[in-house]
Parts: C-alpha cells; sequence; structure tokens
C-alpha cells in the first residue's frame, strides 16, 4: 500500500515550502524516519523525515518548487509495488506564485515619459530614484534632484534571488516599517557595575563548567526583568485590541548569512542567567549551523538586537511584528560622564534605542521603561529583586 | 433635327456601345480594377437627352454614366484613361468608372450613390438662377433612385423654386435585382411629377428621337424659367446591375426580348429608311467608332500611373 | 472695442460677406422672415431679400445638396441646419458628396461651401436637439470642422470659412449665442487651423472646445485663487488641426486634461490624446493624459440630468486640480 509524502506544515501561520533537495532518488529505498527531503519555510531550513519505510516514487515536487502545505509530494511504495496512474494524475497544484513572480514586475520601474527622458538625459538609472508620483511614480522632478549615475555602462550586478529568511526579512521589515508608525527612544547606561557583575557570574561559570555570559545573555535577563515591570511593552495590538501578553519570550537577532533570523529565549523572567546563557549560545550555534527548529523561533513577545560586538555605538532597529518594540543596543565605549557629585568621569558607557510602536508605546510609557531597564543594568543587584 | 445631327447621333450610340464592350474586354483580360456598370442597350436614353442640351448645359450623371459622358462631348482618351485608373484620366486616376467628371465640359460628374446627383441638381440649378445664366442641368438617374428620400427633396425643391433642371429618369426596369414591377405601386415613374407640380412624360427609352424630343420640351420649359420636368426613358440594360450580376432575377427569353429592341439598330434602320444614311456609310460609321475607342484604350494603356507622391492631392482646396 | 454677442458676430459675419461677395447667400430653414432658429440670420432676408437668404422646406438633404451643387457651380453658399443633429439627415450629401467630390475629380472641382450648425446641451432639449456629432465630420477628409468658443472667434472664423475653397461645417453653440464678448466692426479673418491658447499657465494644460472653453477659462480663473496657473488651447478648427501649440503647450507643463461636451467614446479628445501621445510631446508628459467629456448616453430631458451628463465647471476644477497636484 503506498504511502503518501505530504509537505508538511512546521508553523502556524505557514501556507507553503520551498523543496530545496531531495535526499533520495525515485526508485531508492528509505527507512521511517530517515531524512528523505529538505525543505525551506520562510523562517527555516528542516529535514523532513520519511513518514514509512519503503522506495521513493512519484515525486512531484522538484528542488526550488513552492509547495502548499499538506499537499502530497511523493509516495513511497512497498517492496514490489507499483506506481499507479492516479500518483501522476494528482500533481500538485503549483501554488499561486507570491511575491517570487511579483518580483519582476518591481524590476520594471514606474516614471512618467518626462522622468524617463530626463533621466535618459542625465544619465540617472531610474531604478535608483524614489518616485514621489502616485503609486510610487517617477515624476520629473524626481530625475532631477537624483544624483547622476557615475559611470555607464554598469558593471553587471551579480544576482541573488532574494528568497527563504531573506525574503521574509525584506518582506516583514518593509511591512513593518511601512504599516507601524516608528518611535525611537534612545538613552545611556553607565555599565560599569554591569560588567563588574558580568566578570563575577562568569568567573563563577568558568569554576563550575558553565557556559560563558555574554553582554546579550545578561541583558536579555535585565530586559525581562524590565518587561514584568512593563507589560506593555510586552504587549501585541490586534485590531483595536491591545494584548499584554502573559509570557516574556525575548528574541535575539542573529544575523546569519542567509539574513537576518531571530531565535527566542522562552521565559526568560523565569530562568536564571546561567540558564539564559546556555539558551543563548545555543541557539546562536543552532541558528549558524542552520539547524533551528520551527520551535525555536516562534513565540516572541520582544526582540534584543545587539551590534556591540560588531562596534555599532548606536542604532535604530525596526519592529519585528507583531510584537510592539525592539530594542538596539550598541557597544560598550569609555565616555565622559558627569557623577551624580558634578565631576567628569571616564566611564564604560552604553547606548541603547528602544523603537516602539507609537499606537501601543507612547513617549511616557518608553520613558520609563527605558529607565528601568538602566536602573537595572546600573545596578545589576536589583535582578536579585 | 437635320440629318448631319441625327449620323451624329448613331455615331455616339455606336461610340458608347464600342466603349462598353471594349470595357467588357479589358475586364475580361484583367486589366481593370474594381467593377463597372454598362449601359448597353441603352444608348438612345444617354444620347437622345443629351442631345436636346447645348454644349454649355451641365449634366450630372450616374453610376451608369459612360453613355453620359460620351454623349456629354468627353475626350475618348482621357475617359479610357480614367476608366483605367490612369494619371491622364479626367480625374488623374482618382475616380474611375464610377466617378468620370469633365465640369470644364459640363459634366458635373458620374457618381456611386443612387439618387446622389437629385440635391445637387437642386444647388446647380439654383446657382445658375442666381448667376442668371442662360443653361440648364440635365440631372439622369435611375428608377431605383425614385424611391429614394433624395428623390422627394430634390423635385420639390426645383419645383418651388422653378429652377431649371431636367430630370431624367432612366427606367431599364431593374434597381439592381428588383424588378419595378415589385418596388412601385403605379405604372409610370413620370406620374410622380404631378405630385410636385411639375410636368412628367414617360417615352421609348430606345427610341433616340423620341427621347429627344421630349427632353428638348423639358429643356425649353427650363430654360424659360419655367421650372423643372421630369422625363422617364423607359429603357432596358442587357448586362447585369454590375460586373458581379449572374442575372437569376430574369429570363433569358426577357433578355434576348429586348435585345431585339436595340436603339442602335433601330435608329440605323430608320437613317437607312429615310435615306439619309446607306448601308456602307452606317458600316464605316460603326467602324469608326470602334477604331476611336481602340485608338482610345491604346492611348490609356500607355498612360502612366499617378505618381505615389500626389496620393492625397485634391482632398482640400 | 465695442461688445457684441457670439450670435451678433455670426450675423455681422454673413452681413459683411454678402456684401462683399455676390456668390455669398444663405439657405436653410426657417433662415428668412423667421430669422433662423435661433436667430442667428434676423434681419438679413429684409436686407438681402429672399433671393440670397432662401427659406427651404423641411429638407436637410436638400439642402446639402443645394449648396453642394451650388459651391461646385460658382457660388459660395452658406447652409443652415436648425440642429446639429439633422446633420444626420444630411450627412449623405456632405459625406458622399460634398467632401469626395473635389478628390474624385482628380481636383478639378472646389465646393467653397460653409454648413452652419448649433450643437450642444443645456437647453433643454432632450436627446434628439442637443448633439455634438463634430467628431463624425472630422472623420472625413475632404471636410473642414471648425467650432468657434468666442464672439471675436465666430465672425472671424465663420469669414475666413466662408472665403475658404473647402466645404466646412461651423459648429455653433446654442449656450453661447448670447455671450457677449469684443468683436471690431471691420470685417477681419481668423485663419482657419489656427489654434489659441486662450490663456496662459505653467501647471497643466487644457485643451477644450466650443462652450467647454468657457468653462474651461472660469474653471481656470477659479484654480488661479488656489495657486494653479491652467494653461488653456483652444483648437478652433477641429480639422484640419494645427495641433503645434497643443503640443508645446504640453511640453511646457507636462499635464493634459482635454475637455469637451460629446460623448468620450469615439470623441475628438481620443484624437487629441493620441496626437499628443504620438508627439514629441509624450516625452514631456508628468501624468497620464486625461479627459474629461460628456457621458456615453443620449442627453436627458431633466434639468439636473443635463446638467450632469456633460462637464461643468466643477468637473473640469476638480480634475484640474487633481491633475495639476500630482495625484494622476
Amino acid at each position: 500500500m503506498a504511502i503518501p509524502v505530504i509537505m508538511p506544515k512546521l508553523e502556524m501561520a505557514q501556507e507553503t515550502a520551498t523543496i530545496v533537495e531531495w535526499l533520495r532518488q525515485e526508485g531508492e529505498a528509505v527507512e521511517k524516519g530517515e531524512p528523505l527531503l529538505v525543505v525551506e519555510t520562510d523562517k527555516i531550513t528542516v529535514d523532513i523525515e520519511a513518514p514509512a519505510s519503503g522506495i521513493l516514487a512519484g515525486v512531484r515536487a522538484e528542488p526550488a518548487d513552492i509547495v502548499p502545505v499538506t499537499e502530497i509530494i511523493a509516495y513511497l511504495l512497498e517492496p514490489g509495488e507499483a506506481a499507479t496512474p492516479e500518483m501522476a494524475a494528482t500533481a500538485v497544484p503549483l501554488p499561486p506564485p507570491p511575491a517570487v513572480q511579483t518580483a519582476p514586475a518591481l524590476a520594471k520601474t514606474r516614471a512618467t515619459p518626462a522622468a524617463r527622458r530626463l533621466a535618459r538625459e542625465r544619465d540617472v538609472e531610474l531604478r535608483t530614484v524614489t518616485g514621489s508620483g502616485p503609486r510610487g511614480r517617477v515624476q520629473a522632478a524626481d530625475v532631477q534632484t537624483s544624483p547622476i549615475t557615475p559611470e555607464r555602462p554598469a558593471p553587471a550586478a551579480e544576482v541573488i534571488p532574494l528568497q527563504g529568511i531573506r525574503r521574509t526579512s525584506a518582506e516583514r521589515l518593509a511591512a513593518s516599517y511601512q504599516g507601524v508608525p516608528h518611535v525611537y527612544f534612545t538613552m545611556r547606561v553607565d555599565m560599569g557595575e554591569f560588567e563588574k557583575a558580568r566578570a563575577s557570574l562568569n568567573a563563577s561559570a568558568q569554576r563550575a563548567a558553565a557556559p560563558h555570559v555574554s553582554v546579550t545573555a545578561l541583558l536579555v535577563k535585565a530586559v525581562a526583568w524590565a518587561l514584568q515591570r512593563h507589560p506593555w511593552l510586552n504587549s501585541t495590538l490586534r485590531g483595536t485590541e491591545i494584548h499584554l501578553l502573559p509570557e516574556i519570550n525575548v528574541g535575539v537577532a542573529v544575523a546569519l548569512e542567509e539574513g537576518l533570523i531571530v531565535p527566542v529565549v522562552q521565559h526568560a523572567d523565569l530562568k536564571s542567567v546561567s540558564e539564559i546563557a546556555r539558551r543563548v549560545n545555543e541557539l546562536v550555534a543552532r541558528a549558524r549551523e542552520g539547524r533551528l527548529a520551527p520551535a525555536d523561533v516562534a513565540g516572541g513577545t520582544f526582540t534584543l538586537s545587539n551590534l556591540g560586538p560588531f562596534g555599532i555605538e548606536q542604532f535604530t532597529a525596526i519592529i519585528n511584528p507583531p510584537q510592539v518594540a525592539i530594542l538596539a543596543v550598541g557597544a560598550t565605549r569609555p565616555a565622559a560622564l558627569v557623577s551624580p557629585e558634578g565631576q567628569i568621569v571616564i566611564r564604560p558607557v552604553l547606548r541603547m534605542t528602544l523603537a516602539a510602536d507609537h499606537r501601543v508605546v507612547d513617549g511616557a510609557l518608553a520613558a520609563h521603561f527605558l529607565a528601568e531597564l538602566r536602573e537595572v543594568l546600573e545596578n545589576p543587584t536589583l535582578l536579585l529583586w | 433635327m437635320n440629318i448631319e445631327k441625327k449620323i451624329e447621333l448613331l455615331r455616339q450610340m455606336y461610340t458608347i456601345r464600342a466603349f462598353e464592350e471594349q470595357a467588357e474586354q479589358l475586364y475580361a483580360l484583367g486589366k481593370i480594377h474594381g467593377t463597372m456598370h454598362l449601359s448597353i442597350g441603352m444608348e438612345g436614353s444617354a444620347v437622345g437627352a443629351i442631345a436636346a442640351l447645348r454644349p454649355d448645359d451641365l449634366i450630372l450623371s450616374t453610376h451608369r454614366g459612360h453613355g453620359h459622358c460620351i454623349a456629354k462631348g468627353a475626350d475618348l482618351q482621357r475617359m479610357a484613361a480614367e476608366f483605367m485608373g490612369k494619371a491622364t484620366g479626367y480625374c488623374r486616376g482618382r475616380g474611375g468608372s464610377m466617378h468620370i467628371a469633365d465640369p470644364e465640359g459640363g459634366n458635373l460628374g458620374a457618381n456611386g450613390v443612387v439618387g446622389g446627383g437629385i440635391p445637387i441638381a437642386v444647388g446647380v440649378g439654383l446657382s445658375i438662377k442666381m448667376q442668371k445664366r442662360d443653361q440648364v442641368i440635365l440631372c439622369f438617374f435611375g428608377d431605383g433612385a425614385a424611391n429614394l428620400g433624395p428623390f422627394h427633396e430634390g423635385l420639390n425643391m426645383a419645383a418651388i423654386w422653378k429652377l431649371p433642371v431636367i430630370y431624367v429618369c432612366e427606367n431599364n426596369q431593374y434597381a439592381m435585382s428588383c424588378s419595378t414591377r415589385r418596388a412601385f405601386a403605379i405604372p409610370r415613374i413620370s406620374d410622380r411629377a404631378a405630385a410636385y407640380g411639375m410636368p412628367g412624360v414617360t417615352v421609348d427609352g430606345n427610341d433616340v428621337l423620341a427621347v429627344y424630343e421630349a427632353v428638348s420640351a423639358a429643356v425649353k420649359r427650363a430654360r424659360t424659367g419655367e421650372g423643372p420636368s421630369l422625363v422617364e426613358n423607359f429603357t432596358y440594360r442587357w448586362r447585369g446591375h454590375s460586373k458581379s450580376d449572374a442575372n437569376v432575377y430574369r429570363t433569358r427569353e426577357e433578355i434576348e426580348s429586348w435585345k431585339k429592341k436595340c436603339p442602335i439598330q433601330r435608329f440605323r434602320a430608320l437613317l437607312i429608311k429615310e435615306g439619309a444614311l446607306t448601308e456602307e456609310r452606317a458600316k464605316q460609321i460603326e467602324q469608326q467608332s470602334y477604331t476611336a475607342i481602340e485608338s482610345a484604350v491604346t492611348f490609356a494603356e500607355a498612360s502612366p500611373e499617378p505618381n505615389l507622391e500626389s496620393i492625397e492631392e485634391g482632398v482640400y482646396a | 472695442m465695442r461688445e457684441i454677442t457670439y450670435s451678433e458676430a455670426l450675423r455681422e459675419a454673413l452681413r459683411q460677406e454678402m456684401q462683399r461677395d455676390e456668390r455669398v447667400f444663405i439657405i436653410g430653414e426657417d433662415v428668412g422672415i423667421y430669422g433662423g432658429a435661433f436667430g442667428v440670420t434676423r434681419g438679413l432676408f429684409k436686407e438681402f431679400g429672399e433671393e440670397r437668404v432662401i427659406d427651404t422646406p423641411i429638407s436637410e438633404l436638400g439642402i446639402a445638396g443645394a449648396i453642394t451643387g451650388a459651391a461646385l457651380t460658382g457660388m459660395r453658399p452658406v447652409g443652415e441646419i436648425m440642429f446639429m443633429d439633422f446633420m444626420t439627415l444630411a450627412s449623405e450629401q456632405l459625406v458622399n458628396q460634398a467632401a469626395k467630390i473635389r478628390f474624385m475629380f482628380g481636383g478639378n472641382a472646389t465646393l467653397p461651401f460653409v454648413m452652419r450648425t448649433p450643437a450642444g446641451s443645456g437647453t433643454g432639449a432632450a436627446a434628439q436637439h442637443s448633439q455634438s456629432l463634430e467628431n463624425w465630420f472630422v472623420h472625413i477628409p475632404g471636410l473642414k470642422v471648425v467650432m468657434p468658443s468666442t464672439p471675436y472667434d465666430a465672425k472671424g472664423l465663420l469669414i475666413a470659412s466662408i472665403r475658404d475653397d473647402n466645404p466646412v461645417i461651423f459648429i455653433e453653440h446654442k449656450l453661447l449665442y448670447k455671450i457677449k464678448g469684443p468683436v471690431p466692426e471691420e470685417p477681419y479673418t481668423i485663419p482657419l487651423s489656427t489654434s489659441e491658447v486662450k490663456r496662459s499657465g505653467q501647471d497643466l494644460t487644457v485643451v477644450a472646445t466650443s462652450v467647454m472653453v468657457k468653462r474651461s477659462l472660469e474653471a481656470a480663473a477659479q484654480l488661479a485663487a488656489e495657486g494653479i496657473e491652467v494653461e488653456v488651447v483652444d483648437p478652433r478648427t477641429l480639422k484640419p488641426l494645427d495641433a503645434e501649440p497643443i503640443i508645446r503647450s504640453v511640453m511646457k507643463t507636462g499635464r493634459v486634461l482635454i475637455v469637451h461636451e460629446a460623448c468620450k467614446t469615439g470623441g475628438y479628445g481620443g484624437e487629441l490624446a493620441a496626437l499628443i501621445a504620438e508627439s514629441e510631446a509624450f516625452d514631456y508628459l508628468e501624468a497620464p493624459i486625461v479627459r474629461l467629456a460628456g457621458r456615453d448616453m443620449p442627453i436627458p430631458y431633466n434639468r439636473t440630468l443635463e446638467y450632469h451628463a456633460v462637464p461643468q465647471v466643477e468637473n473640469i476644477v476638480a480634475k484640474a486640480r487633481e491633475l495639476a497636484q500630482g495625484r494622476i
């Protein structure tokens, strides 16, 4: 009896997945539980295991095909069993291809004839010009104010298809940036005590052969602590309702070659620093190896992005919906501060910038949250509170 | 009518016949583009009517207008050239068989629209009257045109203003395939003249002298300011309506019976009987007519095509 | 300069041309004793007599034939068709005969006549007395089509039309007859096929015909108060068109709104739009070419419905504003 292999649904909101590769050829035997193929969702790349033992047959989706979840993509036959015509007949309906197909349309710039003429005359690449007209149409004035393209002909660009994680990030970031009114708040933090506390924790960790506590790990703990006290920052906007979420799950932005991914430290408020450190290290390592499971990236309620290790001192980040805030943290650098006694002192200073959804978070709320967070970073013993 | 004029009428009738027979041949040889409407068998109508005019009088012709054109004194070479669409034609190849015109010679043009000339005749008559010129305008049309609205508007206007117009209806008994028996509830089209307050008369259109007499009376009336008349020439076309006509609407016997009433043979016999003409002289006239047409066709064939660069010339003045 | 109405300007043109040239005469229904259905020929019957101001029976095709035949034989007639709707009855002679005779005769004929006729809605005359059928005649080679929008243009263009050696369809507008404007007393001509910029502006070009020129100028005045400077161009002669001022204007403003009363589909606006798109002005367009025209429907009787069947000043203002502000 032939067993169908279906495109599994791996995440809640997932509608399709892309075949990356088949790990068995048609006609080859596979044991139940062995990896059969690799698929890529919006967030992750996963191995799909064989649902039964058998001979792979009736493969109807090729690498790069986008297949709706629950569609049959192949069959597993018993030895000696022949493929039936129905197997071939029930071909996977190729899904209405989403962004991939609209991509060529995007490549064509909407511009007025006048703008096109000016662009020709001024050697301006129209696609580099931001259009101010209806539906983003490039008008003549847009071309006039745009810089002249330096060299022609432009060297052939290396084309990287926008797909997988990168495409998802691109679409989500664009949607968030266009759809969510962002408001930004920056605060400086004296990290002297934080660094002392982290050094002390790491000394203990070393003795206990426990995981090293990174700045990020300790920041996750502090953020969770502050979120406990400011639940509006740990909320989501659903229509006309603000839902204050019952869990504090802090996502940590990780830059990969394939794009940006945000694994999540679940229940960060309930975990010890050591547990958080272990979890963060594990998630980062898994992310780099491409082994994140769907659950690893699900359920975040707030995101932390730390570009300190790259030397960035201050930046703003784009909110990761349906979350309502993201904290962008820069590097800790020695800087001159005025002490409470009025003395100029050189202290290790960190700049953190909160980006918040202004529909939910107003200035005072953000200020209170940031002040609370600074308080705990400057006095880490409060974490024991 | 003196003998010379009678002989001239015979010559015109032969010339028309020769032209149209030659036209058929050229068509058969594939040398003619489009179509044509032949008046073979109707020569008495064209020649008799125009014989009643002075050279400075005007005519408006129809799609079946070769006879009118020749009787009005057209240059056969320019006419043949137009027929063949040549630059030397009357209309520089723009008009063709259906639109041959010679305004200088008093021919204000054949017309591709049935009844198209009837309202124009009103304007020409008005113009003559306003300019107090001593001319008349003779407007030919067929039996089919008498059933069009312009017939009503035109005859009425010409009558109320007493314009110098002679309306000559060449009743060849068929509007394409539709016989007058099916298209009219009255025996004679000329009966309609009474409705417009003008004289109407029906004559044997195959009797060139009868036509001449009737039209002459109408011309006299027009020239003396008494207004228009309607003359109906009862005749028959031997050929189909146009080159694409298979003659399915009438019998071979009917056509043959009318061929026996050939206006040319009839007039020729009359002239010979009257002693105005010998058999030899008649043959000579016939031969000369065919020769004249052959030479006109030779001229036309040797003539250049219109210059393509001139294609839009004549659209606007 | 003294001001007279559009109707008086037309009458003056007719009178002066009839005085100047004996070949000029008037022919039409009720043009004589009655003075014309809209009074344009009032007084001319008395002045020139029934031989030069000729009342006809109700025979539109006859009138068209009469001016065709008369023009063909040396006269310079001016016909009148009481409503443009009835040009349909006259069209066989105008379209098949007059327009083509010169060409069919290889250039061996001239037909110097004018056929005057009032077009347009706004008088409550409903569907069979309100049409704007200019484009039917624009489509016919051999005819010229003139549509004056002011008293000054009416006189100058009518004299030029009478002196032109071609059949000219001269389309007046019922709502313009009583409009006053400066008109010189002496005879003058406005050459046919000269478009005119009726108002200068740099933000938007409005090309309008007949009564829509007046409405567009009113709209332009309102928009000027908002800081939008509209250039209004009046083709005046629709065929043969002097396209250059239109193209030049569009090249200047980059935006063009075409306004006419005739139904949009198959209307003159489509021709203008195509002409602009095919021209040098294409490369200067900053927005789609926009047409504002009569709805594709017969003119209704009801006052409100009639009003909304064709463009009005407020429609022109709204559309021009949208276009000038880059919202189209």
